[in-house]
């Protein structure tokens, strides 16, 4: 398995264990290709935007994959930017904009493609950001906490909790708003409340210095996870007093 | 149908399957036989049996189109708008259900007898236009034959016994 693979991305070698994905190993080495749907925070990926493709030549032949899941299985030639990936991703870029218009990222990215013609006819979901890669979905999920899924088929599809109502299952955590590459999950946030999908959650706040820690149900899920007691001062207090307390031991050393 | 009596149809119908996701889908088919939807306990229930998220099964229930949240109607109204009822007028059907029942596709009447649904073609397309009234297969149909139809279904206070004609 760890034979190693010699490629060319974009004129440039690149070495790379066989069954990394294409993606990753541009990455490595400093060759960024655009994408939305995937996330580091995940060894699986959504492959659904299609923003990702790039032009692979393998034994003389070209194909168009999608480089967040290809794995390299063989000596090859890429090319993230040739004539008919940009077309492509332009075209896909358009289509992106159409469904998710409100969303600075796709606009920002189809800028950048150089724009495709001919979709003026397509309708615009007014007012929508989401693309429904289901990133959002993943991450709540492998939190183990399940409260949001997509809901419906077709057209109709969207991310939400059952039956739209506040989830009891809800922690309140963020994770969903934060790997959304659209920033299309709203939420608000004051002093010492949350309110993301429908509900309001209290914040934990920092007993020294009073700045918010999360959400007290997500701080509780937080410790109980990991098996530890609820924290009561925050990450940076907690450091603040860790060097004072060096400081401290050294000083008679 | 009191709570109580609701309650133990669930639980029965969970717990003659193995607490295993894979048996999600027959469960929820089952709720729906059962009550014409899937009542919202009845969600909660299986998944807290299945060990799963309840937003795991609602996608679920969603997602089939056999599957419903909201009550249908005791008689279910099938039109196929599969391509060959479609061109053979499938829609005057539908228009004319909407006059009878005042619903379209997709709803339920307010007294809970009919829902009226659009189907996908149903392979008899020879007989076209086509419309399936509780499983009871109606062919070559004709817009003045419907109210005919819906009528027999209908449970009248007046009249006991549901003529089949
Ligand atoms: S809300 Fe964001 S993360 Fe969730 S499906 Fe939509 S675009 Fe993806
Ligand atoms: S990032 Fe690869 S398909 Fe979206
Ligand atoms: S289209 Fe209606 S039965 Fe085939």
């Amino acid at each position: 398995m760890s034979d190693l693979l010699n490629i060319t991305i974009d004129g440039r070698p690149c070495t790379c264990e066989a069954g990394e994905y294409l993606y990753d190993v541009a990455e490595r080495n400093g060759i960024h290709i655009p994408a939305l749907c995937r996330s580091d925070a995940f060894e699986d990926h959504r492959a659904c935007c299609r923003v990702c493709i790039v032009e692979v030549e393998e034994r003389g032949r070209r194909k168009v994959v999608t480089s967040c899941v290809y794995p390299v299985e063989r000596e090859c030639t890429v090319y993230t930017n040739s004539e008919k990936i940009a077309e492509e991703r332009a075209v896909t870029l358009a289509l992106l904009s159409k469904r998710a218009p409100e969303s600075e990222t796709i606009a920002a990215m189809a800028r950048e493609a150089g724009g495709a013609e001919g979709f003026d006819r397509l309708v615009t979901l007014d007012g929508e950001k989401c693309i429904l890669c289901g990133l959002c979905v993943q991450a709540c999920d492998s939190l183990g906490t399940g409260a949001i899924s997509t809901v419906n088929r077709g057209v109709d599809k969207m991310v939400s909790t059952p039956y739209d109502k506040p989830s009891a299952d809800c922690i309140g955590c963020l994770s969903c708003a934060n790997v959304c590459p659209t920033g299309a999950i709203e939420y608000a946030q004051d002093a010492t409340s949350r309110t993301i999908w429908n509900r309001t959650f209290e914040l934990a706040l920092c007993e020294r210095c009073g700045s918010p820690m999360g959400t007290k149900d997500a701080v509780h899920r937080a410790a109980q996870q990991a098996g530890v007691e609820e924290p009561r001062i925050c990450d940076a207090c907690r450091k603040r007093e860790l060097a004072d307390e060096m400081m401290h031991t050294y000083r008679y050393v | 149908m009191n709570d109580t009596d609701r309650a133990s149809k669930i639980t029965a119908i969970i717990e003659a399957y193995p607490a295993d996701r894979r048996f999600a889908l027959a469960a929820m088919q089952d709720m729906q036989h059962e009550f014409n939807y899937i009542p919202e306990e009845g969600l909660v229930a299986l998944a807290d049996y299945l060990d799963c998220s309840k937003a795991h099964l609602y996608s679920m229930a969603t997602f089939y189109k056999a599957l419903s949240l909201t009550p249908k109607g005791e008689h279910i109204i099938k039109i196929c708008n599969g391509t060959a009822c479609h061109l053979r007028g499938s829609v005057n059907l539908a228009t004319e259900l909407k006059r009878i029942l005042d619903i379209e596709p997709g709803q339920t009447s307010a007294d809970g007898e009919f829902s009226v649904e659009y189907v996908n073609c149903l392979g008899s397309c020879a007989l076209a236009p086509v419309m399936v009234v509780d499983g009871v297969y109606h062919n070559k149909l004709k817009v003045d034959q419907i109210s005919g139809i819906v009528e027999s279904y209908r449970t009248d206070d007046s009249k006991d016994v549901v003529s089949n004609d």
